[in-house]
Order: C-alpha cells, then structure tokens, then sequence
C-alpha cells in the first residue's frame, strides 16, 4: 500500500478547511434572506414541515418552496416533528 | 499558458465556461485541471455535480491503477471542491448542493483514509453529531460535520431526532471521546441536558466530551445543562473540538 507523507497531507486539509471555512461563512450570510433548505431549484430540502412548501408538478419530486426571500422564512417552519404533513396549505 | 481546450473532461470545460468570471480564478482553474489526469478531472467533475457514488467508484479505480493519494486530493477531490466554493459564492448554488458536494467529497475520502493510516496519520479525533430528539433540523449540524472532516475529524453522523440511547450507543459502538448535538428548536433545547443526564446515568460521562450548539442555544445554556462546551457556529464548532480533544489529552 503506498504511503502518506504527514505534512504534505496536512497542507490539503488546510486548504481543504479554507475552502470550507469560506463556505461556511457565505452560508451564513445567505441565510440572513434565504433559506438554507432551499436548493437551486427552488425546491425544499428540509426533513420538516413548513408553511412555504408546495406539491411539485411530478409526484415524487422534492416539495417546492414558495417563500419570497424577503420574509423571515423561520416563522414558517412547523415547530413540531409530527407537523410535516400536508403541503401547500 | 494552458488552455480550455486543453482539459479533456467536456463537463468541466462547460463549468468553467458557465460559471466563472474572475480571469485569476479561471487561469487558476484551468491550468489545474489542464495538466490533471482524465480520471482526476473525471472525479472532480463527479464531485461538483454531487454524485457520491460516482466518486467513490472513481476514487478507488484511480488508486487501483497507482495513482497517489496526494493527486487524487489535489486534482481530483480539492480542484473539485474549488469550482464548487466558486459556484457558492456566486449563488449558482445553495447549500443544499453544497452539503451534496461535500458528501461525494466524504465518498472519496473514504479510500484514502486507510492510506493515512497506514502511513501512520491518525484523524484528529472521533466525533459523534446528531441533532437531539424531536427535531428535525439538520443545516447547522450538517455544516458543522462538513468543516470537523474537513478539519481531519473522523465523523459519525446520527442524522436527526437523535435519542440519548442513540447517543450512548454511538458512543460505545465507535469508541468516540467527543459529541456534538444540535438543537434548533426552544421546545427541544432540553433535551440536550437530557441526553447529558442519560451518560451520567449509564456512567459515561467521564468518558466523553459533550459540546452543544444551535440557534436558540447559548454559553449561559450549555453552562447550565452540563455541557462542556458551546459554539455559536460551524468554524467554532471545530475549534471547539479541537479544545476539547487536546484538552482531555492534557488531563491525567
């Protein structure tokens, strides 16, 4: 089995902690208006309930997400695990 | 000086072409991907589009075939990951895609990290994540396990809903000595303390380091429940770990 020299390795998971630091903090500004289980495609990503979620045109597909960005989009996150029911009420 | 053409993958030229604008970023990245292997620019195309399996297959054919680890980070796994901080950046995508790209990344890591240890490079440490019991919000804690492995941490990831037996048997099972639990919701903040009080019942206490975050949770909370230690977010999250580990190292 080839062999890792330590330093080298270590100076890709520095560069590796940057890339993602820089991530980390684009997503936290980010999510000052947008939120975070929204994907590219408008479609909600979250495990939860949520007031802003929509059927999609596909059954099967993710739930699209209805929120503008401009609203505080936690307001409309269900509180509780049994809430993650009916959509686009 | 290299160019576009230069780069057999048609999926990364068509990437760069789309989504970068700044002439530094894409004389950087196409000199990288320019003198990269096929099948390093083949992972690297698999890993900004997400897809953990096929950079698990890719990642472990390249090293098959001899390829050195080292290359496989460099031109593969990190050149990949560098067009996707650049797609981030520029809202192309979301976070969702991020953590997506960030698994694939997990997914080719994976073959490397037998290397490592036989090399006699040693993870940082071992960490338990899992978001606690009765909720089901997971970006933070997702985040924060993305920067721990990025950091070298090796991570188990309980997902959501996370019961404290859950925990305790984690624990057990991988031999961690760190856990982090997440909670973002008021009604399910307790169940942190809760969890603390179940390794305190079943005499594990000592034997791991708990650290706690979350929106609604704070020092003054963690403080109050047990926990021995809080961060606000995902950087701090990891060096927070890293306290902690070296921390319990230092205590005889």
């Amino acid at each position: 089995m080839q062999k890792i020299d330590k330093a080298e390795y270590e100076k890709r998971l520095k560069r590796i902690s940057e890339l993602f630091s820089s991530m980390v903090v684009h997503a936290d500004e980010l999510s000052t208006y947008r939120c975070p289980y929204k994907n590219r495609l408008d479609q909600c990503t979250a495990k939860f309930g949520c007031r802003n979620q929509r059927r999609p045109p596909v059954k099967g597909d993710l739930l699209l997400c209805a929120g503008d960005d401009k609203l505080d989009y936690r307001s409309a996150w269900e509180t509780q695990a049994e809430d993650g029911g009916e959509p686009g009420r | 000086m290299a160019n576009i053409a230069d780069i057999r993958n048609e999926f990364l030229r068509e990437e760069i072409e789309e989504f970068l604008e700044r002439p530094e970023e894409i004389e950087r990245t196409v000199g990288i991907f320019a003198k990269a292997r096929p099948a390093m620019q083949d992972i690297a195309a698999a890993l900004i589009e997400g897809e953990n399996d096929t950079v698990d297959r890719l990642t472990r054919a390249a090293l098959e075939e001899g390829i050195g680890a080292l290359e496989i980070m460099d031109d593969g796994l990190i050149a990949g990951m560098g067009v996707v901080g650049i797609k981030f950046r520029e809202n192309f995508i979301f976070v969702p895609e991020v953590l997506a790209c960030a698994r694939a990344m997990k997914a080719g890591m994976v073959h490397i990290e037998p290397i490592l240890s036989a090399s006699g490079v040693e993870p940082l440490g071992r960490v338990i994540m899992g978001t606690v019991k009765g909720d089901l919000h997971d970006i933070g804690k997702n985040l924060c396990i993305m920067m721990l492995r990025g950091a070298g941490f090796v991570v188990i990831d309980l997902g959501v809903d996370t019961s404290a037996d859950e925990f305790i048997d984690a624990i057990e099972e991988h031999e961690a000595s760190l856990m982090g639990m997440s909670a973002l919701l008021t009604t399910t903040m307790p169940n942190m303390g809760k969890t603390i009080e179940a390794f305190i019942d079943a005499d594990l206490r000592d034997d791991v380091k708990i650290m706690v975050g979350g929106a609604p949770v704070t020092q003054e909370f963690a403080d109050d429940m047990g926990a021995d230690g809080y961060g606000k977010d995902a950087l701090a999250c990891v060096e927070l770990a890293k306290n902690l580990l070296s921390a319990e190292v230092e205590v005889p």
